[in-house]
């Protein structure tokens, strides 16, 4: 067997590669024997990493720079007068920064309701989702209501959810949870069902059952799907509140646009939409990050 | 009687005769391997073993009661998978003695994970997560876990299939090390499709046909323990054997053949 023999030399030159096993492992390098090491690749230049840093921020900058310019253009330089539907972008800016202590006012009010509702509809979507999702029987007596009840449109409960909740509050809690609930049930059921057969054969080795098993493994499995479920759930919940505070609100961010709608404050409108857009892109990034950070042992 | 004991085994998956009539009978503390083409159900056999799946007819019983379902009695290494890469090492292996031993405390857990890092060469990985290991160093975190379990019978199912030939070779001779050092003698049996390997690692070597899987031959590997690698290939006991072994494998591969052609005409 010359394999073999070329085999063992080999593994007696090489070994210090890793952590040396106890006995019958001797790690003896022959004196003259050198081990090559590979020189470490010398630093790019700065110039060479500038360049196309430059032009990517430029690539992903551009579109917000054209349309920046495309709104100066069709507010300031074309005929459409002073219409009050389009106002400028500095008049915008100017809303906006004088509307920001009330649009601040209205995030606070906006987030008793994002995050009681979006949370509770993670936590409720999470916890039934792997249940269901690891009980081939509640599966079968789950599924076929989820698959009538999950398509309708949340935003047709909110009047029936104001007229028979006690507060406004508590019916758009409500509604942001409906909306949230069911991406992130069905998502987490859904990887839940897809475990893979050698996280299942690992835990049946070890005896992992119920709660543990849940926790442990189906949970951390399912964490790639769960985490998709509550980025959709979350910009649902975006619509949903902003949606419910338009009916009903006295304050938030979906009160403030509807308002200065109703009485004709453009500018501030426009602010409103995109402070509105902000929160929602940062809320996003938020969970983006949170994320990156849970599935760091993904590759 | 105390050992492994394997009475009359079948096992059809959609009506295909995967495994036929596998009888064997192990005493504790025997290295056995089962030797065998890719696809003749070896790896299915050790399944059945571990109560991962049941047998279609027949009867498994270690140290007289019969399998029903996993137990810690029974462990088992995976070719490439036997972590949760969501847990470090330390934890993947506490977690194990956690439900081996679930009267200890925390504490306790993770020293006596650490104590089984050590043995096999791995102290150095206790904080890390699967992902930042080496293959080898998976494997090695693979039977550092079986054997915090403290399972007598251990299952192996091609554990060093996915490793390159000199990780291969060591984390041989480390694995007859934790035999040879266990006490009492643990019982492993060990799946894979690689000659040198079966003969360099075991005291018996039990040879399965394909299609349907059973034994087509029982040997024993009559070389003296403390087996030195180079010294053993080199010598025309171990050619011999080579030798017949693969003409075993050979003869049941063209029956196969020859068998299917007479279908087919």
């Amino acid at each position: 067997m010359p394999q073999a023999i070329a085999l063992d030399d080999a593994e007696r030159i090489v070994a210090p590669t890793e952590t040396p096993a106890p006995r019958r492992e001797s790690a003896n390098v022959p004196p003259d024997i050198h081990l090559v090491t590979t020189s470490a690749k010398a630093p790019p230049t700065r110039s060479s990493v500038w360049g196309p840093r430059l032009l990517r921020t430029l690539e992903r900058a551009s579109l917000f720079i054209a349309i920046l310019i495309a709104w100066f253009v069709a507010a300031e330089k074309l005929p459409l007068g002073d219409n009050p539907l389009i106002p400028s972008p500095v008049l915008t800016f100017r809303a906006l920064v004088e509307s920001l202590p009330e649009l601040w006012r209205g995030t606070i009010s906006s987030f008793f309701i994002l995050i009681p509702g979006f949370g509770a509809a993670s936590v409720a979507g999470i916890v039934w989702g792997l249940i269901v999702g690891t009980s081939p029987r509640l599966q079968r007596i789950f599924f076929p209501f989820s698959r009538v009840a999950a398509p309708i449109p949340p935003t047709v409960y909110i009047p029936y959810a104001i007229a028979i909740l006690p507060t406004f509050r508590l019916s758009a809690i409500f509604v942001v949870f409906i909306g949230a609930f069911w991406p992130v049930f069905h998502n987490t059921a859904a990887g839940a069902v897809a475990l893979e057969q050698r996280y299942r054969d690992n835990a049946s080795i070890l005896g992992l059952t119920g709660a543990e098993y849940l926790w442990r493994v189906v949970f951390p499995a399912s964490l790639p799907h769960i985490f998709s479920g509550m980025g959709v759930g979350l910009a649902f919940s975006f619509v949903m509140l902003t949606v419910a505070e338009m009916f009903g609100a006295n304050h938030g961010l979906g009160r403030f646009v509807q308002f200065y709608a109703d009485y004709a404050e453009y500018p501030k409108m426009v602010a409103g939409i995109l402070y509105t857009g902000l929160i929602t892109w940062l809320s996003m990034t938020l969970l983006d990050l949170a994320r990156h950070r849970a599935l760091f042992w993904l590759r | 009687m105390s050992g492994l004991v394997l009475e009359n085994l079948d096992f059809s998956y959609d009506s295909t005769l995967i495994l036929d009539n596998i009888s064997l009978d192990i005493p504790s503390g025997q290295f056995v391997t089962l030797l065998g083409s890719s696809g003749c159900g070896k790896s299915t056999l050790l399944r059945l073993i571990a109560g991962l799946q049941s047998p279609t007819t027949g009867q498994i019983r270690w140290n007289g009661n019969a399998v029903k379902g996993t137990s810690l009695e029974r462990g088992i290494v995976f070719q490439d998978y036997a972590l949760f890469p969501w847990m470090s090492v330390v934890d993947n292996i506490a977690i194990a003695i956690n439900k081996a031993r679930p009267h200890i405390s925390k504490a306790t857990r993770r020293e006596e994970a650490a104590a089984a890092l050590r043995e096999v060469g791995l102290e150095s990985a206790i904080g890390k997560y699967p992902l930042e290991l080496s293959g080898g160093m998976r494997q090695r975190a693979a039977i550092a876990r079986a054997l915090a379990l403290g399972s007598p019978l251990l299952l192996m199912d091609e554990p060093f299939g996915a490793l390159d030939p000199v990780n291969r070779a060591r984390l041989q001779d480390l694995l007859l090390d934790v035999w040879e050092a266990s006490a009492p003698r643990k019982t492993f049996v060990f799946v894979t499709h690689d000659i040198d390997e079966a003969l360099y690692l075991s005291e018996r070597v039990v040879i399965l046909g394909s299609s349907p899987g059973r034994v087509i031959a029982d040997l024993t590997v009559g070389f003296p323990r403390h087996r030195e690698r180079k010294t053993l290939f080199n010598s025309e006991a171990f050619h011999a054997l080579r030798e017949s072994v693969a003409e075993t494998i050979a003869a049941d591969t063209l029956r196969q053949l020859s068998h299917h052609s007479e279908k087919a005409a």
